[in-house]
């Protein structure tokens, strides 16, 4: 089995979310069979991974497997079908708070908290007992039983948090307890688990890779390892390299592994990937989205493992096998950019960049797609809004807020502007190749000045550099013949990440795993030539 | 359905629960035969020992119901040992299972404790409890095993250590009641029984009384003609308030006040307020064991049923064994029975005995009875040292009725030196081996069961003077001796169950 790791599958989802789902549809298609394995507790697990079209016979919570609720039909649960245990029980709707105060014959038995729609399914319960103390709280699954159970201190606090099985057996406890340094810390987590076996773990980390343990058993064969991949390392990591048995455990790099990503030799490691890069030869494999990457950690790490350079993005056949749109049915001079307003992407940059163009062509346009990050108070888009004032290009450039139209924008384009300072990979320059936009980005790790071939499909410029970024562009403008030869470019560089040649990589990647596993099982002092 | 409810039964118990427990097994022999009706002994308290010690009084489990057992599904599990080497829960490939003598083992990850598991009292190597701690040593959890050798409930602790939660779990590790303890008025005390599940719903209580209510109110439900019989003084205004039930009573094991000297007006110990003040009503009838306590009763209180229902049978096997005489006992050996607590007056015993020495030099006294504290047992044992009596002293510790016979055939003269009782098991259970009984004067067995001069003696009360006395004839009159163990043979007749059967029934219907 191959388990994709990660922590949630949120509403609000980064590129490693996506990354994830692109791959587990890659996966499906080949019917290569696929698990994805959830660690974090989220009593909405189900309805957002299934809203983001993972099935729930491919996913494993590690809360639902030991909870046996991998597999539950979703029930609407409204307030009137808590059993409050108490007579006279009256709701009062507390709309603002979006919760029901219950109360019996005045005294208030629990305060019921609800999602904010029609349904009003409830969230959590309050519970007060008959001398008005809050003494727990129940957290129901989306799917409508009982996860979580909170049990509170006198003093108010969490004290012990109990997670159940649906029938109500009591699988999972977390304490919180005084330690030496006078604080209240979780300290100690027990696992009654699936064999009624009861466990206790100092931290999360060691149930997690006691969970492991377990897939690892479940899913377990003489024929092939069972190939964890590590979309999130840190999460993990400690118990990937100390697995029981053996499996093929894959590190996977979503970001730059320096804290600094133009420069891969910089001493201060990307915090999240330190611990795995230091252990590189821990795992069977490591991936990077890029060659470029790829080429750097082997250069500075110089691993025995195995290194694998898998996109992370794939271009649809759908959109491969689409037709072509000419230059001439483009609008002339409009670029645009998918990318959220955020200190990272540095438009205020590819702004200024238009802004020197527009003084030679006056019908160039730029169209901002993504939304404004809020952090210090939308100071992105201050920035942005800043440049257009002072280039005067309020006619000119244009923040258009998010959209899904992403077919119909790119082929009314002409081209795609990239000024981030870092990059794991990026998914929008590729997408907008794919659709036969003439790129130009600076010169950043990692994507970016990979996905763009410089001369081919668009440009690369020094990072920093706008006034080379606006010759580039000009130079397109200036020369028909060439922008319909990078947008040839363009289309036909996009084939790198076809379905077909990413599948392509990961098949070399199963196959090592294959290949390697005689060897391993060999190792394991249990195997006797194929008896275990 | 007869139901005799009760707190718990014990591992020492006292007369109260010998006589339910002897009631249970009466009515129980009668229904066999159609008379009286199937009965169970109803405790209240969780008790994880309870089919051990209800085993030790003689009861089976059909016997006994308990109420944590009820809502747990346990009432018919059947024990199996459970050693701690070999319980399923641990993973024995993760922890190393320490030896630490007899006691207790500890589970050890790659060398660090991370928890302790208790020997079940009086057992080789069977799982009593397992306590787990955090790497700060705190206690994050404690499961407790039952008797019969599985998990019944798992308790979890506040941050300073003090109980927080208890879960009460069924067979399959579901919790079906938990406890919560938080503050009440600034004092960490229960707070919420929660009943989980309960045949399709939950419900909640404040106390345990409450749940308590609630629980005789279901049996009584899914019983027809279900009677009640509130055995215990703490739990008369709960079974006043059960509903459904064919009758309720009462039954007083004991004397009303402690003012002996003026029952119909002395002052009630204020555990009978209830019963007899407040829910009197509520009752069918009160119970007691003597005419002279029904007298006083019915004076004090003319608008309550009070009747008389003797809570001691001798079976049919005892009253048909062959009579022990005088050369088969052991010389001389006087006897006490019962608890070893001040209003039982032990010491008495003690102080007869020194003077009875003086005229038989080889009389000898043997106490059967738990210490209420180990304070009473430092002080008789240091009062026997005064007296120099040491030597003619045994104290026998605490052994089931069940077991008593052979002791009471081994004696001569059974003592009771009580400052009342409601009726005295301990004597009827001596006549029932021929042995006199000396008593003081106090109401309400002695002149129920003794006939002065006839089976035994009714000495002014406090006077060990006069019972030393008449103890001394009685050891040095072999004749008279022989006479009065007779009469005791006689008496117990009239505890023989099929008579006492027939005043039950009377009492009853």
């Amino acid at each position: 089995m191959n388990f994709f790791i990660n922590a949630t599958m949120p509403k609000q989802k980064s590129g490693i979310e996506h990354a994830e789902l692109k791959r587990l549809d890659l996966f499906n298609k080949n019917n290569e069979p696929v698990m994805v394995v959830l660690r974090d507790w989220d009593p909405n697990a189900h309805i957002n991974a299934n809203d983001a079209g993972i099935v729930d016979n491919q996913l494993i919570n590690m809360f639902d497997y030991f909870q046996e609720s991998l597999q539950i039909e979703p029930k609407k649960l409204q307030v009137q079908d808590i059993e409050f245990g108490a007579l006279n029980i009256k709701f009062a709707d507390d709309v603002e708070k979006s919760r029901y105060l219950v109360k019996s014959n005045e005294q208030l038995v629990a305060r019921v908290n609800y999602n904010v729609d029609a349904d009003r399914q409830v969230k959590s319960v309050e519970w007060f007992d008959g001398f008005n103390n809050l003494y727990r709280v129940d957290h129901y699954d989306s799917r409508g039983f009982i996860s979580l159970q909170q049990w509170y201190t006198p003093d108010n606090k969490i004290g012990t948090e109990t997670w159940q099985t649906p029938s109500g057996r009591t699988v999972i406890e977390a304490f919180h307890k005084n330690t030496m340094s006078g604080e209240i810390n979780k300290t100690s987590w027990r696992l009654i688990d699936r064999a009624n076996q009861v466990y206790q773990f100092d931290t999360l980390a060691e149930l997690t890779k006691y969970f492991f343990d377990c897939l690892n058993d479940d899913y377990w064969s003489l024929d092939q390892p069972n190939v964890f991949i590590a979309d999130r390392a840190h999460l993990g990591d400690w118990g990937l390299l100390h697995l029981k048995k053996p499996a093929y455990t894959v590190f996977h790099l979503h970001n730059a592994h320096t804290a600094n990503a133009r420069n891969p030799a910089a001493p201060l490691l990307n915090n999240n990937y330190e611990f795995s890069l230091n252990n590189i030869d821990g795992y069977d494999a490591v991936v990077s989205a890029t060659h470029k990457q790829t080429a750097d950690v082997r250069a500075r790490f110089q691993p025995k493992t195995k290194l694998f350079t898998i996109p992370v993005g794939v271009v649809p056949d759908r959109l491969l096998g689409a037709p072509r749109v000419p230059v001439a049915e483009r609008k002339f001079g409009k670029m645009v950019v998918f990318a959220r307003i955020a200190w990272e992407k540095h438009l205020d940059d590819l702004v200024r960049a238009i802004g020197l163009v527009h003084q030679e062509f006056p019908e160039v346009t730029l169209d901002l797609y993504g939304y404004p990050d809020p952090s210090d108070n939308y100071k992105a888009r201050r920035e942005v809004e800043q440049v257009i004032d002072e280039y005067q290009l309020s006619d000119v450039v244009t923040l258009k807020g998010y959209t899904t139209d992403i077919d119909q924008v790119q082929n009314e384009a002409m081209m795609y502007g990239l000024t981030s300072r870092m990059e794991g990979f990026n998914l929008a320059i590729m997408e907008a190749i794919s659709h036969g936009l003439i790129a130009f980005s600076y010169d950043v790790n990692y994507g970016p000045n990979e996905i763009v071939e410089d001369g081919v499909n668009g440009a690369v410029v020094p990072y920093g550099d706008y006034n080379a970024l606006a010759q580039a562009i000009l130079q397109v403008l200036r020369d028909p013949k060439l922008a319909e030869q990078y947008m040839t470019g363009a289309y036909e560089s996009a084939e790198r990440y076809s379905e077909a040649s990413v599948w392509s990589a990961w098949q070399s990647l199963l196959v090592d795993a294959k290949e390697s596993w005689p060897a391993k099982l060999a190792g394991m002092p249990g195997y006797r030539g194929g008896q275990l | 359905m007869y139901y005799f409810v009760s707190e718990n039964i014990f591992a020492y118990n006292s007369g109260t629960e010998h006589a339910q427990a002897q009631r249970v097994k009466f009515f129980n022999r009668r229904a066999e035969q159609g008379r009286l009706g199937q009965a169970a002994y109803v405790t209240r308290d969780y008790n994880r020992f309870l089919s051990r010690d209800a085993n030790a009084i003689g009861l089976n489990t059909d016997e006994v119901l308990n109420m944590y057992d009820y809502f747990q599904g346990t009432t018919h599990v059947l024990r199996q040992e459970q050693p701690l080497r070999l319980l399923s829960q641990i993973p024995v490939d993760k922890y190393h299972i320490v030896g630490h003598g007899p006691n207790y083992s500890t589970l050890e990850d790659a060398g660090r404790v991370v928890a302790k598991i208790n020997v079940m009292p009086a057992t080789v190597g069977l799982v009593n409890d397992i306590t787990y701690y955090d790497r700060a040593d705190n206690v994050t959890a404690r499961e407790n095993f039952d008797w019969r050798g599985f998990k019944s409930s798992v308790d979890y602790f506040h941050p300073d250590g003090r109980l927080a939660v208890q879960k009460f779990l069924n067979l399959s590790g579901e919790t079906v009641l938990e406890v919560t303890h938080m503050n009440i008025n600034g004092q960490l005390l229960p707070s919420m029984y929660r009943l989980i599940n309960y045949l399709g719903h939950d419900y909640r209580f404040n106390t345990e009384e409450q749940l308590f209510l609630f629980f005789l109110n279901e049996i009584t439900r899914q019983q027809p003609d279900t009677t009640l019989i509130s055995d215990r003084r703490g739990l008369d205004h709960i079974v006043a308030g059960v509903q459904g039930t064919t009758h309720k009573f009462a039954y007083l094991h004991d004397i009303h006040t402690g003012d002996t000297k003026h029952p119909v007006r002395g002052k009630l110990y204020p555990a009978y307020i209830n019963v007899l003040e407040r829910y009197g009503g509520a009752f069918t009838a009160i119970l007691v064991s003597t005419l002279a306590q029904q007298r006083d009763l019915q004076t004090r209180y003319p608008r309550l049923t009070i009747k008389v229902a003797p809570d001691v049978v001798i079976d049919e096997q005892t009253l048909a064994q062959p009579r022990v005489t005088l050369s088969e006992r052991q010389p001389h050996q006087l006897l006490y029975v019962g608890r070893l607590s001040p209003e039982k007056r032990p010491e008495q015993a003690l102080r007869v005995l020194a003077r009875v020495v003086k005229d038989v030099p080889d009389a000898t006294l043997v106490y059967y009875g738990y210490a209420a504290t180990q304070e009473m047992m430092h002080d008789l044992q240091e009062l026997a040292t005064k007296l120099q009596v040491i030597d003619h002293v045994t104290f026998g510790g605490y052994v089931p009725s069940t077991d008593l016979q052979k002791d009471y055939q081994q004696a001569q003269v059974i003592l009771q030196t009580s400052v009342g009782e409601g009726l005295g098991m301990n004597l009827v259970e001596a006549m029932g081996n021929g042995v006199p009984s000396v008593s003081f004067d106090v109401p309400y067995g002695a002149h129920a069961l003794i006939e002065d001069g006839v089976n035994g003696y009714v000495v002014p009360d406090g006077s060990n003077l006069v019972m030393a006395q008449k103890v001394s004839e009685l050891l040095l009159d072999d004749d008279q001796w022989t006479q009065m163990s007779v009469a005791a043979y006689d008496k117990a007749q009239a505890f023989a169950e099929s008579k006492m059967a027939t005043i039950w029934q009377q009492v009853l219907n």
